[in-house]
């Protein structure tokens, strides 16, 4: 038989790896054994809370325009340009419209590409009134920022939370999918979720040094008997400020800072003393972007509105030389030190060199990020909702798994009194099958779901399938007169278009479940292209090596079917 | 044809059983059928559960005997518009649904299903705090999301057939595609039917679950075609209808025992796993039924239509 010996050590080498993969679902694997990946089940079967978020982003655009018609008409009147108003009929578009007297046409538009060269382009005109949009472009990328900020902005608050594996990420274009396994308190985190981000900007007091504050900290923590790790950020903080009340400077606080590459709080928080006597906080700041010093390196620029641009400068006026804070929900992601008094509502901040750009980069990004998630926060909406009890997902499991046994047995148990000899051979492959779908998906890193398990145990019944074609079809061969091997062949041969032509179908209906399906479909969808494949591996190939072993090594004359 | 047919199985059989004479009363049948499930979905139209719908779905456990009217008579209290108790598995848990009242946008309707949702969470925890209220499972949809999730489904449906139709096509010939894709337009109507009348809601994994029939039910189909092309190339100087009656009946065995098979693994899912997985299982095991019954007297008679009404196969 051609290259039965090849095929004999791909199949060994099949399962050997099948067992690698699979292992460390069972046993605690040492050190040494290469794979240590565990399967993942989905929050069906785990428990937790599944949420998607909708990101009001119109509405971000659409006060974003407001903001900017109001900056425009500022601007316009006090350099004279002409502009009588300025409307919009579809702001949340970002559109606008100019109205001014006849003659200005030119000067209007001259200003506008001067001051808004890349940001606005011209749609329509007419005598007396001009039409802006945001460039296409300009505004994909807005709206990107807009959910990566809501998305910062849900990070931040679930890392305070001390979720174990929590994912959040962008479904679509407005929508953010969050994932909590094993949560307990869901309204809680849904509460989190849904509170809207507070910016604060805070001048840092002197009085203590950061060794001194470390110290205090330090003392009343073990006083207390806590620590941060293991508790909600925020209760740290105001624990923290509780116990040091009267030790600390009237009006000051003390908040902590993530230092730089700390994966997590616990291990990076450098505390500061804040001054809680400035009142200057999101609403102040109309829009922050990452722009470029002359010299190219990136840089943060602020720009207020004019409530908050007066503000401001008082307190850069009153202040110099000191590091002013910019604070998201009581966490410090910055503090830049201000250098002079900063009129007109515009400001820069600078980071600190000694570094690569791509990391300046990030940091102005993240500051940026932060700057706009306080002034300019996003709506959240809550579009759907899934909780799921662990006591649930474990009834659940062992159900479906009880089933599974059972319709596993009764075929098997018919396979061996239908097909004997061959039906042994049927129920080893099966076997191998299952182990081979169980090892892919722990390979794959795949989430096993409820449905994943009905498709799990579909995929035997299909793998029968699959033998009982085979079988038949060596039946037949044997009834024709064919010799045993010559049977074999031609059962495995002739089988096989029809295998792999229901496979193919079968397939496709797959690929069509992962394109269109969410979350537990689309685990039901990746368990059955599993499924496909593990039966062509066990159920066809494995089990014809074994057969062939039979036959051409070992001389069986007579295999019972 | 009929005279055709008579003539050939005169000098040699076509097999045991005459599955083409019998063509017309079979295709009464199953056209019946089809007819009867499309009103039946039409007059009663599919009962979508929240994954289509929008709105929430609870489930309760109590450690103790707790009765549906007293956690029906409790909801009912808070008036919310319709709302739906089922009780599950043993009496002691309970299925809360409700769609809750539409606000004059997606959100305020979205705010109304998330006020009502602590409500009923807030008087089940109350009123029933003697028995050790245990609220296992909340789903909720909102009506942006759920319409979505319809037209992701329908395109899914719609996208499934067109790829089965082209591999059909191209796999076999033209003339078999047509019986293959209403082979599966028959059985995934009948097992819809069979679903919306047992009272079980449809959402997205029995969406799942029909699908994968689709693709589980041309199994067969493609099996037995396999087996007229092949029949076809031996008895070629035989006519069409005995060709495909051969060909059924030397697949008939082998149709009848892959089926059981599969539909022992999902019946038994079925029986002993309840909820999603349940339903799932449930699907597939009427789907199987159909699904077999089609691949004999669906998929082949159209087929030999197809011949007929494509010009005659002429003899070799």
């Amino acid at each position: 038989m051609e290259g039965l010996r090849w095929r004999t050590i791909g199949a060994a080498a099949g399962i050997v790896l099948a067992i690698v993969w699979f292992a460390p679902n069972m046993i605690n694997v040492g050190s040494w054994w290469p794979s240590k990946q565990k399967m993942n089940y989905g929050l069906d079967i785990q428990g937790g809370l599944h949420l998607v978020m909708g990101v009001d982003v119109d509405g971000v655009v659409k006060e974003s325009t407001t903001r900017l018609m109001a900056s425009i008409k500022a601007d316009t009147a006090k350099e004279n340009v002409g502009v009588t108003d300025i409307k919009s009929e579809k702001p949340e578009s970002g559109e606008l419209t100019l109205h001014f007297a006849a003659g200005d046409k030119a000067k209007v538009q001259k200003y506008m590409s001067e001051k808004h060269p890349a940001d606005l382009q011209e749609v329509g005109s007419t005598d007396s009134s001009l039409t802006y949009r945001y460039f296409d472009a300009y505004m994909n990328e807005y709206k990107n920022k807009v959910i990566q900020q809501a998305i910062e902005t849900i990070r931040n608050r679930i890392d305070e939370f001390g979720v174990a594996e929590p994912s959040i990420s962008q479904q679509g274009t407005n929508r953010i999918l969050v994932q909590l396994p094993g949560m307990a308190d869901a309204e809680k985190a849904k509460q989190l979720i849904n509170t809207t981000a507070k910016l604060d900007f805070m001048i840092v007091s002197n009085e203590k040094t950061p060794t001194e504050l470390m110290a205090m900290i330090a003392e009343v923590e073990k006083a207390g008997g806590y620590k941060l790790e293991g508790m909600k950020y925020s209760d740290y903080v105001t624990r923290i400020n509780n116990d040091l009340k009267g030790k600390l400077p009237e009006k000051t606080a003390v908040y902590f800072e993530k230092s730089g590459n700390a994966a997590t709080m616990e291990a990076g928080a450098v505390p500061y003393l804040l001054k809680t006597d400035t009142d200057l906080t999101g609403s102040a700041l109309d829009d922050a972007t990452v722009g470029y010093d002359q010299y190219g390196a990136p840089m943060v620029s602020l720009r207020f509105n004019s409530a908050g641009a007066a503000k401001f400068a008082d307190l850069t006026g009153n202040n110099s030389g000191k590091q002013m804070a910019i604070v998201l929900d009581k966490i410090i992601k910055s503090a830049p030190s201000i250098r002079e008094r900063i009129g007109g509502g515009s400001a820069t901040i600078t980071l600190g060199g000694g570094r690569d750009r791509n990391q300046m980069m990030d940091e102005a990004k993240m500051i940026s990020t932060a700057l706009r998630a306080g002034s300019l926060p996003a709506t959240l909406e809550q579009l759907e909702e899934r909780r799921v009890g662990a006591t649930l997902g474990q009834d659940a499991i062992a159900k479906a798994k009880l089933g599974a046994y059972i319709g596993a047995a009764l075929i098997i148990l018919f396979m061996l009194m239908y097909y004997k000899g061959m039906g042994v051979v049927v129920t080893v492959a099966l076997g191998v099958n299952v182990l081979a779908v169980l090892a892919l998906l722990t390979s794959f890193g795949a989430t096993l779901t409820l449905p994943g398990i009905a498709a799990i145990a579909l995929t035997v019944g299909f793998a029968v399938d699959a033998n009982v074609l085979i079988n038949e079809r060596i039946k037949e061969e044997l009834f024709a007169g064919h010799s045993l091997k010559v049977a074999i062949k031609e059962g495995y041969n002739r089988a096989m278009s029809a295998i792999i032509d229901s496979n193919v179908t079968t397939g496709a209906t797959a690929v069509v479940l992962l394109y269109f399906g969410t979350g537990p479909v689309r685990g039901f969808a990746v368990n059955l292209l599993i499924g496909i494949v593990t039966t062509l591996f066990a159920n066809v190939f494995f089990s014809k090596v074994i057969v062939d072993q039979l036959v051409y090594k070992f001389n069986v004359k007579k295999l019972s079917i | 044809m009929a005279n055709n047919n008579t003539k050939n199985t005169a000098t040699e059989s076509s097999g045991k059983y005459d599955f083409i004479g019998k063509v017309n009363i079979f295709t009464g049948i199953s056209v019946l059928l089809v007819v009867a499930s499309l009103i039946y979905l039409g007059v009663k139209g599919i009962n979508y559960g929240i994954d289509f719908k929008g709105g929430t779905e609870f489930q309760v456990k109590f450690d103790k005997g707790v009765s549906i009217d007293q956690v029906r008579h409790s909801v009912d209290e808070l008036k919310l518009g319709e709302v739906g108790v089922q009780s599950f598995g043993d009496n002691n848990e309970f299925i809360i649904r409700f769609q809750g009242k539409q606000g004059a946008t997606d959100k305020e309707t979205n705010e109304i299903l998330n006020q009502d949702i602590s409500k009923i969470k807030d008087i089940i925890l109350t009123t029933f705090k003697d028995h050790n209220p245990d609220i296992r499972r909340v789903d909720t949809v909102g009506p942006q999301v759920g319409a979505e999730l319809k037209r992701n489904g329908l395109l899914a449906v719609f996208y499934c057939l067109l790829v089965i139709l082209i591999y059909v096509a191209l796999r076999f010939d033209y003339k078999y595609a047509p019986g293959a894709v209403f082979c599966l337009f028959h059985d995934a109507v009948i097992t819809l039917a069979i679903f919306v009348a047992v009272g079980k809601e449809v959402n997205v994994p029995i969406l799942a679950a029909i699908l994968t029939l689709i693709g589980y039910s041309l199994n067969d189909t493609i099996v037995v075609f396999d087996r007229i092309r092949e029949t076809d190339a031996h008895y070629h100087d035989k006519g069409y209808g005995f060709i495909i009656n051969k060909a059924i009946n030397d697949m008939l065995h082998r149709t009848l025992m892959t089926s059981g098979t599969v539909f022992t693994s999902a019946l038994c899912l079925w029986l002993f796993s309840g909820g999603t997985v349940g339903d799932i299982a449930f699907a597939i095991c009427v789907g199987i039924v159909f699904g077999t019954y089609s691949s004999i007297y669906v998929a082949a008679p159209v087929v030999l239509m197809m011949d007929k009404i494509m010009g005659k196969k002429t003899a070799a």
